[in-house]
Order: structure tokens, then C-alpha cells, then sequence
């Protein structure tokens, strides 16, 4: 994200950004926190640390920009610090070939998942969340910004500090693997996909 | 029938496959015209049909089974303790 020139705040206009603009965003905040760390103790932490962050650093903010993806980068942003770091989970991803399978000319040949609608409507417990949670993390990040909290490409691309281009190769990827993913679970379910 | 302008043609003028136009689309970033053509487009292309139709369905079932929780009761006192405590007095 662009520097914003630092902004001067009074004490009680510190209160109503933090109260107002951040405080109400806390229920999205904690989902995003819960859905990157797997687990509720974490997220909670997570969370808290991300608006003492926030607060701190409140004159970087600037009024009537997007407070929602301000606070969702800083939390992104921590959790790399503070927690990825702990976590075992190896960085299995190349994202070059990625990138370079979004822009080629094959893309369209794989457009077809072995995947019906009608299978899909089925799963009424926890199959779609446990899906999206089997995502290696960068993956389940851009389906969360997207498809979860609404954020636009150049939104995500801020909040992830990757080009455009990336986001949207990157969330061609996921919605792939959380197809095949869905496919395991509907074959599971007996259904005959083809 | 003439040859309709592809609304989604890039500036260095090349042309972006299926998959990324349906991407757009699903995504909500597309222009009207954009939509217009797309909608044609999926008259004439059956796994760009089935693609979409599939694709909004996980898009839907995302955002109802896996947002909308309520943060922690305690989690809120917390943060509002906190920042209490870094106030000047």
C-alpha cells in the first residue's frame, strides 16, 4: 500500500476512527484470523495484536480511505511475522509455473472440473469450510479476500503486496485445488461426477 | 452475424482466454459490455455455461457457510481494555 502522509489526530478523533471505522470490523477481522491460523485461541490473539498495531499506528491511517483493507493487511501482515513463522507448513508452492499456467494457452483445457452442481447442493455440513481450510494458506487467503469479504483484485493486491496479475493467477489456482477438493468429497458422497 | 468488438481485449491487444474473462465476470470487476459479450459468449460455449454455473454455486455457498460468525465477546472486551490502558489520562 502507497504511504499516506501521516495524519494528525486529537485524542477524541483517535477514539471515533478507532471506535467507528475499526471496532465493527472486528467480526470480519476474527473470521479472517480464525480461517489463516486454524484455531481459535490463535485467532484471538491475532486479532488483539492486530488492533493494538492498528491503533498505534492510527496517524498512518487516513479517514474515508478503506479501513477494512488497512486492518486486514496489518493482520495479514502479523501473521506472517508471528505466526507462520511457528507453524511446520513448508512452502510447497511454485508460484512461477502458477503465473506462467494462467498465461498460457492451454488454461482453457482444464476449464471443465469433474464437479456438478447438483453434488454441491448436497453438502450441508462442513464440507465447503473444510475444503477451504485444506488450502495450502496462500491459496485460502485469496479465496477468503475474494469470494468471502468481496475485496476487488486491486484491493487484494494491496493487502497482499503482489501484483495484480498474481492475485488473479493465484485465485485461478485455489478455485482449482478447491474443486478437486469438492470432487474427493462428492466421489465420498457417492456421486458420480462424470 | 458481424464480428462483435471483444469488450475484453487487453490494451497490448491480446485477447484473454475463456477462463480468465469467466474470472471477471464471476468476480464482479467487469464492465457492462463486457457482461453483454460474455453472456453471448456462453450461449455458444458449453464449458464456459457449466464452468460459470458451477463456479458461482461455490462462490454462494463460500460466503453463506464460511462468513458471518461473531467475534468473541471477550475478544472485544479485551481490545477495548487494551486500548483503554494506552490512552493519556
Amino acid at each position: 500500500m502507497e504511504e499516506t502522509p501521516r495524519q494528525t489526530y486529537t485524542e477524541q478523533q483517535k477514539n471515533e476512527v478507532f471506535n467507528n471505522e475499526f471496532l465493527p470490523l472486528v467480526h470480519a477481522m476474527y473470521n479472517f484470523a480464525y480461517r489463516l491460523t486454524l484455531d481459535r485461541d490463535d485467532a484471538k490473539d491475532l486479532v488483539q495484536d492486530t488492533y493494538m498495531k492498528a491503533f498505534r499506528f492510527i496517524e498512518s491511517f487516513q479517514t474515508g480511505t478503506n479501513a477494512k483493507a488497512w486492518l486486514f493487511r496489518i493482520l495479514k501482515n502479523s501473521f506472517i511475522n508471528d505466526y507462520r513463522k511457528k507453524s511446520k507448513e513448508p512452502n510447497k508452492v511454485d508460484y512461477q509455473e502458477v503465473e506462467t499456467y494462467y498465461n498460457s494457452e492451454d488454461v482453457n483445457r482444464q476449464i471443465t472440473a469433474d464437479l456438478r452442481v447438483e453434488s454441491l447442493k448436497d453438502m450441508i455440513g462442513d464440507e465447503i469450510s473444510n475444503a477451504l481450510n485444506s488450502l495450502e494458506v496462500d491459496f485460502r487467503t485469496v479465496i477468503i479476500l475474494c469470494d468471502l469479504e468481496g475485496f476487488k483484485y486491486e484491493e487484494m493486491a494491496k493487502i497482499l503486496d503482489i501484483p495484480i496479475g498474481t492475485v488473479r493467477s493465484r485465485l485461478h489456482r485455489a478455485r482449482q485445488l478447491l474443486k478437486e477438493k469438492l470432487s474427493e468429497y462428492a466421489r465420498e458422497m457417492g456421486y458420480k461426477n462424470t | 452475424m458481424s464480428e462483435q468488438i471483444n469488450p475484453f481485449v487487453q490494451e497490448d491487444g491480446k485477447k484473454p482466454s475463456c477462463m480468465q474473462m469467466l474470472q471477471i465476470i464471476l468476480d464482479e470487476q467487469s464492465t457492462e459490455a463486457q457482461q453483454e459479450y460474455f453472456k453471448a459468449h456462453m450461449d455458444r460455449c458449453m464449458p464456459c455455461f457449466k464452468t460459470y454455473n458451477l463456479d458461482a454455486t461455490i462462490k454462494e455457498l463460500l460466503k453463506s457457510r464460511c462468513c458471518g460468525g461473531e467475534a468473541p465477546q471477550d475478544l472485544i472486551e479485551g481490545i477495548k481494555q487494551r486500548i483503554d490502558q494506552q490512552r493519556p489520562q
